[in-house]
């Protein structure tokens, strides 16, 4: 009895063992999505692919595509986005990624090609990638338009910010380079507080003047190896500030890009480029 | 002699047990770790090899400085790369005139010790970071970094 109670436990096991297919499509599907909203976009992505090679899903592309643009692996995301076919309803979406996706990896011709292109088209995105563009052109070296073209496809809670932008665009708050050499060589560490150096420039000044009243004092009590030594240091430590006092408004320069930029970017992050939000994991 | 046959199945599972537990023991021999801090900052390049008319002096110098005083006092400088380096880097980088003015201006940073912490980028848990590129007085070979933001070159 007990023997085939026994088996009837074994064989059962076996039999009903593992009813549930995981690797079904559809569960690989669940899976996915499960980690899709997990934010485990790599692992998504895998097992979304698992899934394409069975169904032709644009929706299972798009969130492909999505993903690899989550993790900045933008040159997938563009292939991704780009292979979306124009009878998906998420063409247009696609599109506005694809140019996002661009900017990301490299602000071009190609970029501003793509950018006109989706401009000039009836997508219900063509303003944002308007936007998107005019954002884009802050960063790059070349003239901006007038202001007011510049501001025409913002909304009004972005104009703000945008003109902002755009006057520390055409007018940094830079400083002189020649003014700051020219600051130190009439005081000493004048040049380094003109550029918000301000430790620096008194430290140039308690140098050089130190270094100056031992020379003349040397000079003065007649010991003039001494002097001449003392001499030479301070005409080091003040020609060596004239030459930091304009080092130093160079780096103060690339600071104020350094910001700028930032800024810019930053605007471009919070505002997610422009592109729509997806509610995948409702 | 008559073996219980459930003995003899426990035997058997707990004899593979014992057999093949622990077959990876490349992973637990024995090794000879080394507790000591690495301090790269004191690797110093003497190099004595004349390249221009201005490594006859400053070379010579700058290698006896290292050897009979920085090695020996240990790594105080804050910066990163230290003076005497700033100097060496900056004279080959530019010139000699050129050179030492970046050098006078360098031992003006160093001398001040007002809030300079808040000022430079981090180079490892002790240095500042204050690369002899900012100050060629190239533009293009500016790149800001900006301050408190840790190097790891």
């Amino acid at each position: 009895m007990f023997k085939l109670f026994f088996l009837i436990t074994l064989l059962s096991s076996l039999l009903f063992s593992q009813q549930i297919d995981f690797s079904s499509p559809l569960n690989i599907k669940l899976f996915a999505d499960y980690l899709f909203c997990d934010k485990d976009y790599l692992r998504a992505i895998d097992e979304y692919e698992k899934y394409l090679s069975v169904f032709d899903d644009d929706s299972i592309q798009f969130k492909i595509a999505v993903g690899y643009s989550a993790i900045n692996d933008q040159s997938n995301a563009f292939k991704k986005f780009s292979s979306i076919k124009k009878t998906s309803s998420f063409y247009d979406q696609s599109r506005i990624e694809m140019l996002k996706s661009l900017y990301l990896q490299k602000i071009d011709s190609s970029y501003f090609l793509n950018a006109d292109l989706l401009i000039n088209s009836q997508s219900p995105f063509s303003n944002n990638a308007y936007r998107l563009k005019n954002s884009s052109l802050l960063l790059i070296k070349n003239d901006l338009p007038e202001k007011e073209n510049f501001l025409i496809p913002f909304e009004n809670e972005e104009k703000n910010n945008l003109s902002n932008f755009y006057d520390l665009k055409n007018d940094p708050p830079y400083k002189s380079e020649v003014w700051a050499g020219i600051f130190s060589a009439i005081i000493p560490g004048a040049g380094k507080i003109y550029t918000q150096e301000y430790g620096d420039g008194i430290t140039a000044f308690i140098l050089t003047g130190l270094f100056a009243y031992l020379a003349y004092t040397n000079f003065d009590h007649d010991h003039p190896t001494r002097a001449w030594i003392f001499t030479a240091i301070g005409a080091g430590f003040y020609a060596g500030n004239i030459y930091g006092s304009v080092a130093s408004a160079q780096i103060f320069n690339a600071r104020v890009n350094f910001d700028f930029d930032e800024g810019v970017k930053l605007f471009l992050e919070e505002k997610n480029y422009f592109t729509p939000t997806y509610d995948f994991c409702k | 002699m008559i073996i219980n046959k459930k003995y003899f199945l426990l035997y058997i599972l707990i004899f593979q047990f014992t057999i093949y537990s622990q077959t990876d023991w490349v992973r637990w021999e024995k090794s000879d770790p080394t507790y000591q801090i690495e301090d790269t900052f004191l690797d110093r390049n003497y190099d004595l090899s004349i390249e221009s008319a201005s490594d006859v002096i400053v070379k010579p110098v700058i290698n006896a400085y290292w050897f009979f005083i920085s090695d020996v006092d240990g790594a105080n400088c804050p910066f990163n790369p230290s003076c005497s380096s700033f100097l060496a880097q900056s004279i080959k980088e530019t010139n000699i005139f050129q050179g030492t003015l970046m050098f006078f201006d360098r031992f003006t940073r160093d001398t001040n010790v007002f809030g300079r912490h808040e000022h430079y980028p981090r180079f490892g848990k002790k240095h500042l970071y204050d690369p002899v590129s900012l100050y060629t007085l190239n533009e293009e070979k500016i790149k800001y970094i900006p301050a408190k933001t840790f190097i790891n070159e």
